[in-house]
């Protein structure tokens, strides 16, 4: 699974399931599906911490031994930070952001949740599955965006903050017309 | 098939009334229709040169990709020698992939069907139990290899044509050449892709960004008007006006090609002065370049410049440099002055093929270009600024492949089809003064010509006889 880590040398502990801590998080992905679905984007932008990286790496269809090439991070779909994000939070607020305005329906089904703590730090290694289904205009079809997310999420005095994302998606050639959505 | 029934359609359409020559309309059908798409396939995709790639993707021997020529899957892969081979990932024996990987690195390119193995440029070597002689005894092992496109390398783009015995890239080219120089051959070391394209599928017919492609201006107002609004353009100068209004950007050069090609060559006089707060004409060629180097290089860079270009070619560089447009049929290039916050500029270099996949698909593939010898972080922000704002996730691209798909949905109306396309803004300007490039140029607010000669060389390939 080298092709999908994202962790660091530093060592985490598991964090049980349906422990209060788990429960927790689990209200943090809850609520972050929930404004992105709804379009609630500044709200969602208070859920992210300064130092934020967001990253869609490329996948790659490639024989097994060459597994560690399938993600590719010298180009990616999304290369951001939190001011790039916070930039594309104020285009889809805008009057002219036509790629989602009239939106897509978007739906953001989040499963599979497994959360670690790093030690001697208030921040969490939490991966998940995400299954987006995306309609637009008289679509008689979803554009189905699933994939896996590497996120660290960070306890600070104002809540639990996004600090990193990445975003393993499942398909080499993208079957949706643009990423102006969050995922 | 008859001579006749080649040239048109099976309601009877001529294919050459779906362009009206005098009132320079394009039929709107033309952008979902199987059959024209159907003949697309054999007279522009089966004859024009293609680009696949760049050389810098498959650096060492046995590297290879996958990629497409129209419909066609192909292998660019290059040989123990160094010489970059197509050939059509199609096994002669009973049609399987001979690659199913979109990269990889082999000396022996082996069907997993019935293990007939091929080298890097095509060559047949044999297939599994030599003694049984698998292959038979009608055909030679110099008969049974790869079919192999005709390829050429331009400032290390990998470019491909069917067309074995057809023009040069170099005719193929003409007189754009002069400007696509300005872009993809400015370096001593060159250029080099950040890594693998992106790749997506849009439900549009290739021709809606094909035709936007050969340089329209003017959609840049209203469809990214946000750039104005809330973007990058929306920091004006002093006395620049104010608002959101794009309209000032839109004005330079236009080049247009008796091959479609075309570029949109933008004034750079308000950032040079917003940069200096001098005058444009006050300061030299050299002056103006080391103020505001070629996108994505530095003012160190600047001085290779002289090893590569003429003084006209410098001097086009320093006043409106080519900075959007296309390449027949199917490319689009951005080579971008991306204003920043701070007032300062950051290139921003990428291009495009939009890979047909049906009458009413395409696959928008989306490479991010860096000169080699751009410093590491520089290259970092031009790659982190290019995805933000072009490709998958780009913020002004994300609205083109948002639109194109209507545009295909219209043309399949019983009505909708009947409109046409219009191009009908054109210029009468000619030349700027004292423009010292070759082509047919025009100067000032954008205009429909450049796109109009991109529809006029499709409608000379799709109605040549051969």
């Amino acid at each position: 699974m080298s092709a999908h880590n994202i962790t660091t040398d530093e060592q985490s502990v598991p964090i049980a399931i349906g422990s209060e801590t788990y429960n927790e998080m689990l209200q943090f992905y809850y609520t972050e599906a929930s404004l992105l679905d709804n379009i609630r984007l500044e709200e969602w932008g208070q859920m992210l911490a300064e130092d934020l990286k967001y990253g869609v790496p490329i996948r790659q269809t490639r024989m097994v031994k060459d597994t560690d090439a399938t993600v590719v991070r010298s180009v990616q779909h999304y290369h951001d930070d939190y001011r790039s994000i916070m930039g594309r939070i104020l285009r889809l607020s805008g009057k002219s952001a036509w790629a989602e305005d009239p939106p897509s329906r978007v739906r953001r089904f989040v499963s599979n949740i497994q959360v670690s703590k790093r030690e001697n730090s208030d921040e969490f290694e939490v991966v998940s599955y995400l299954l987006i289904t995306r309609n637009r205009f008289d679509d008689d079809f979803f554009d189905l965006i699933p994939c896996e997310r590497h996120d660290l999420v960070r306890k600070t005095e104002t809540g639990l903050k996004l600090a990193k994302r990445e975003v393993i998606l499942d398909q080499a050639l993208l079957g949706t017309p643009n990423l102006a959505i969050f995922l | 098939m008859t001579k006749k029934a080649q040239n048109q359609l099976s309601d009877g359409t001529m294919i050459s009334d779906l362009i009206d020559l005098e009132t320079r309309e394009v039929q709107l059908r033309t952008l979902a229709d199987r059959e024209i798409y159907d003949l697309e396939q054999e007279r522009l995709f089966g004859k024009t040169w293609l680009l696949l790639g760049h050389e810098t993707e498959i650096p060492n021997a046995g590297d290879f990709i996958q990629r497409y020529m129209g419909d066609d899957s192909v292998l660019v892969a290059r040989a123990k020698d160094g010489e970059v081979h197509v050939s059509l990932n199609v096994c002669p024996h009973r049609g399987m992939k001979i690659t199913t990987s979109e990269s990889g690195n082999t000396q022996v390119h082996t069907c997993i069907y019935h293990g007939w193995a091929f080298k890097s440029d095509g060559q047949f070597l044999g297939s599994p139990v030599a003694d049984q002689c698998m292959h038979g005894k009608i055909k030679s092992k110099e008969e049974l290899g790869l079919t192999k496109a005709r390829v050429t390398l331009y400032g290390g783009l990998i470019f491909a044509t069917w067309n074995i015995d057809g023009p040069s890239f170099e005719d193929f080219l003409g007189d754009a050449k002069w400007y696509y120089d300005m872009l993809f051959c400015r370096t001593d070391a060159g250029l080099e892709v950040a890594g693998p394209p992106q790749r997506f599928i849009v439900r549009a017919n290739w021709k809606t960004a094909g035709e936007q492609s050969a340089a329209d201006g003017f959609h840049t107002l209203t469809l990214h008007r946000w750039l104005g609004e809330v973007g990058n353009y929306s920091k004006k100068g002093e006395g620049e006006g104010k608002g959101s209004d794009l309209t000032e950007e839109m004005f330079g050069a236009e080049v247009s090609s008796p091959h479609g090609h075309a570029l949109r060559c933008i004034d750079l006089s308000r950032k040079i002065r917003r940069l200096t707060g001098k005058d444009p004409s006050e300061l030299s060629v050299e002056e103006r370049l080391r103020t505001l180097p070629p996108p994505g290089m530095t003012a160190e860079m600047v001085d290779q410049l002289k090893n590569h270009f003429s003084d006209e070619q410098l001097e086009v560089m320093a006043w409106m440099p080519p900075q959007v447009g296309g390449m027949f049929p199917n490319i689009i290039f951005a080579f971008l002055y991306i204003p920043q916050p701070d007032g300062t500029v950051v290139g921003s270099l990428a291009l495009h093929t939009y890979v047909p996949k049906g009458p009413d698909k395409l696959e928008f593939t989306n490479w991010i270009l860096v000169e080699k010898g751009t410093p590491p972080e520089l290259k970092e922000n031009m790659i982190m600024q290019t995805t933000q704002l072009l490709g998958t996730s780009g913020m002004v691209e994300q609205d083109d492949s948002d639109t194109w798909p209507h545009m295909t949905l219209s043309a399949k109306g019983a009505q909708g089809k009947k409109l046409t396309l219009k191009y009908q803004a054109m210029y009468e300007t000619g030349k700027p003064e004292g423009w010292p490039g070759p082509g047919i140029v025009n100067e000032g607010f954008t205009k429909d010509d450049t796109q109009w000669h991109w529809w006029l060389y499709w409608h000379e390939l799709m109605t040549s006889e051969s």
